[in-house]
């Protein structure tokens, strides 16, 4: 028996709208601790972790860990189908091979429930180690998915170096090339606004921009964004939602041909 | 060739250790190609018309160069980092087999003769196909291309297949390409076909799993083998009336072919007198491969430009402005830096969540997967 109760139901048709372009079926998983999502895209290349904690939801009953498999396309078209101040339950049995979408006007005078069929998902779990980044990047989310825009329109990749100076962003295409330097700025009116950079050490890594714009899909989730990087990870661009979680989106770097020269078998 | 019937057994009992994936997503993968199954493919279907083939000045055969040339060229414009391996003296057990290939190419040619008499087109193009036979000569023009295209090569002591299959088990490549399921019976751990077929085909890559087929089928490694002798292989005859679906019964019966040839009824089954099973089985577990890591040194190295338009516009009469195009692609892909794969840094792990769905599955497996199909319409389009 599965009974989540989101006030904030906007919450939740933003994050499928951010995620549902990058991974077209996940399983969501159910504990007593919160809803959560693991979902790679399907080359391989970038991954989605969303996390909404159970004290985020009015109210909250998961009798024993469960794992529902959905199509995102699917789940996005009928989340539209809920007003932006809707209250959204989700709603789930045992044994039971849908899930309900319950819909409340907050005047409580319309009552919507969409049910829709699970999938069976084959899909693999990584597990990702806490690790401490070279370099931590907040910056207001809007002007980072101004930049990601602005590069793609030049070039493919981005290669994002952080230094004692500030944080660059640059590209190059068949037409020139393009350099946006951010520095720390904490001067500011509000918080949100504010540009600030933690580095332990300087690190450079390439990125292909087709994922970054994809990721920036969660802008309208949070006003700031966490950009994590160390040489040896992937890039982890977190968007946190509310106070109740986050989605997280980290994207396997590009990598240099000649230090690709030792064997990089995954470890399967 | 390979193993009989070994797809259709799998599709019909393992589905789920076939999966269809895009050519595309092997970006960043070593992956060790059979090349005399590939040269033999491009002698087949590169340039022909009749008996017709692409020829140099001096009318050698240069179907294969071309095959060859593009064909890779395709891989590395994908970001898949291809490792030829050539056949080497095939094992005294396949001498049978080879005899009868022997014999049917010459009965082709025999054929082939009345068909160019007889002057019936499709006939003249079908019997010319069965007389194409690889010689050392391809195999050697192939092998000095691929070296002045920077892409590695290796000679296996015997079959490529099981060489292929090493390199795969100890990890020095992602998977192994052929056309031929013996890679699968030689433990290749993921085994790839269509990777070498013509982009205009449109065919996605088949891609196996040995664990996942061994977990599918219920079967340990040595049954699989056992598995694919008793369906029939190039080492040895097959028993008369047993095919692959029997083959699966009688080893999950009696789970080895020691113990099916003491409980089958031998008046209806004939076990041919000279059956050297135990043999072919040794071959397969323990073939004739390379270990030694100073001769499996791999490394993709930068085109000889030179060697290059020497090699295929002076010697073998190709277009210098196509070759000189198709350099510039090679070094492209070269410089090109390559995507990083999310595997490479984060590690399976087992979910803890029990699937809502899976439960009632196994209960009614038909009924679910009926509901299954329409519930992913998304998936499947």
């Amino acid at each position: 028996m599965l009974e989540l109760r989101l006030v904030q139901g906007s919450l939740l048709k933003k994050v499928l709208e951010a995620i549902k372009d990058l991974v077209n079926d996940a399983n969501f998983d159910c504990s007593s601790s919160g809803f959560s999502l693991q979902a790679m895209d399907s080359s391989h290349v970038a991954l989605v972790a969303l996390l909404l904690r159970s004290e985020g939801f009015e109210h909250y009953r998961c009798d024993r860990n469960m794992s529902m498999g959905m199509n995102l396309g699917n789940m996005s078209k009928m989340l539209k189908c809920a007003g932006n101040d809707d209250i959204i339950t989700i709603k789930g049995d045992d044994g039971s091979d849908t899930v309900t979408f319950m819909f409340e006007s907050p005047t409580q005078d319309k009552i919507a429930d969409f049910e829709m069929k699970l999938m069976d998902i084959d899909s693999e779990h990584l597990g990702i180690p806490e690790a401490e980044y070279q370099a931590i990047v907040t910056m207001p989310s809007s002007e980072f998915a101004r930049i990601c825009k602005d590069l793609s329109s030049i070039g493919d990749t981005v290669v994002i170096s952080v230094t004692k100076e500030g944080v660059k962003f640059s590209t190059r295409g068949d037409i020139g090339t393009a350099n946006i330097v951010l520095r720390q700025n904490t001067t500011v009116d509000k918080p949100e606004d504010a540009t600030v950079i933690e580095m332990n050490e300087p690190v450079s890594l390439t990125f292909a921009l087709r994922y970054m714009n994809s990721f920036t899909k969660a802008t309208s989730l949070s006003n700031t964004v966490k950009i994590s990087l160390s040489s040896e990870l992937p890039v982890v661009v977190e968007y946190k939602i509310a106070e109740m979680g986050y989605v997280r989106f980290y994207l396997a770097p590009k990598i240099e041909e000649d230090e690709d020269e030792n064997e990089t078998k995954p470890k399967v | 060739m390979g193993i009989k019937g070994l797809t259709k057994l799998l599709a019909d009992n393992a589905p789920k250790a076939m999966k269809e994936q895009k050519f595309e997503s092997y970006f960043g993968r070593k992956i060790a190609i059979d090349a005399s199954m590939s040269i033999y493919q491009f002698l087949i279907v590169v340039g022909r018309s009749g008996t017709e083939m692409l020829t140099n000045e001096a009318g050698e055969v240069t179907s294969h160069l071309q095959g060859m040339f593009n064909r890779t060229i395709r891989l590395l414009e994908a970001g898949i980092k291809p490792l030829y391996v050539f056949d080497g003296k095939p094992p005294d057990l396949k001498k049978q087999e080879l005899a009868k290939r022997f014999s049917k190419r010459a009965d082709a040619t025999e054929d082939l003769a009345a068909a160019v008499e007889s002057g019936v087109k499709e006939d003249i193009e079908k019997f010319s196909k069965r007389t194409v036979k690889v010689t050392k000569q391809h195999n050697d023009d192939c092998k000095r291309l691929l070296k002045l295209m920077g892409v590695p090569v290796i000679e296996a002591p015997s079959e490529a297949e099981a060489q292929c299959a090493m390199l795969c088990k100890s990890g020095k490549v992602y998977a192994v390409a052929s056309e031929d399921m013996d890679s699968l019976t030689f433990g290749a751990p993921i085994f790839l076909r269509h990777l070498m077929d013509p982009s205009s085909r449109k065919i996605p890559v088949m891609e196996f799993e040995i664990p996942k087929i061994l977990e599918e089928l219920n079967l340990s490694m040595d049954q699989f083998i056992d598995l694919c002798i008793l369906s029939g292989c190039d080492y040895c005859d097959s028993i008369r009336g047993i095919g692959g679906q029997t083959a699966l019964k009688l080893i999950r019966q009696h789970g080895s072919i020691e113990s099916i040839l003491e409980n089958i009824n031998k008046e209806r089954y004939q076990i041919p007198e000279d059956w050297p099973y135990q043999e072919a089985r040794q071959l397969f577990k323990e073939p004739a491969v390379l270990t030694d890591e100073e001769q499996l040194d791999i490394k993709w190295t930068s085109p000889d430009d030179e060697g290059l338009i020497t090699f295929l516009v002076n010697e073998n009469g190709f277009n210098s402005d196509r070759v000189m195009k198709a350099i510039e692609k090679i070094k492209a892909a070269k410089n090109k830096s390559s995507q990083g794969r999310l595997e490479s840094f984060f590690k399976p792990v087992a979910n803890t969540s029990q699937p809502v769905k899976r439960k009632e599955a196994e209960k009614t497996s038909k009924e679910t997967s009926a509901k299954k199909s329409k519930g992913g319409s998304g998936k499947r389009k």
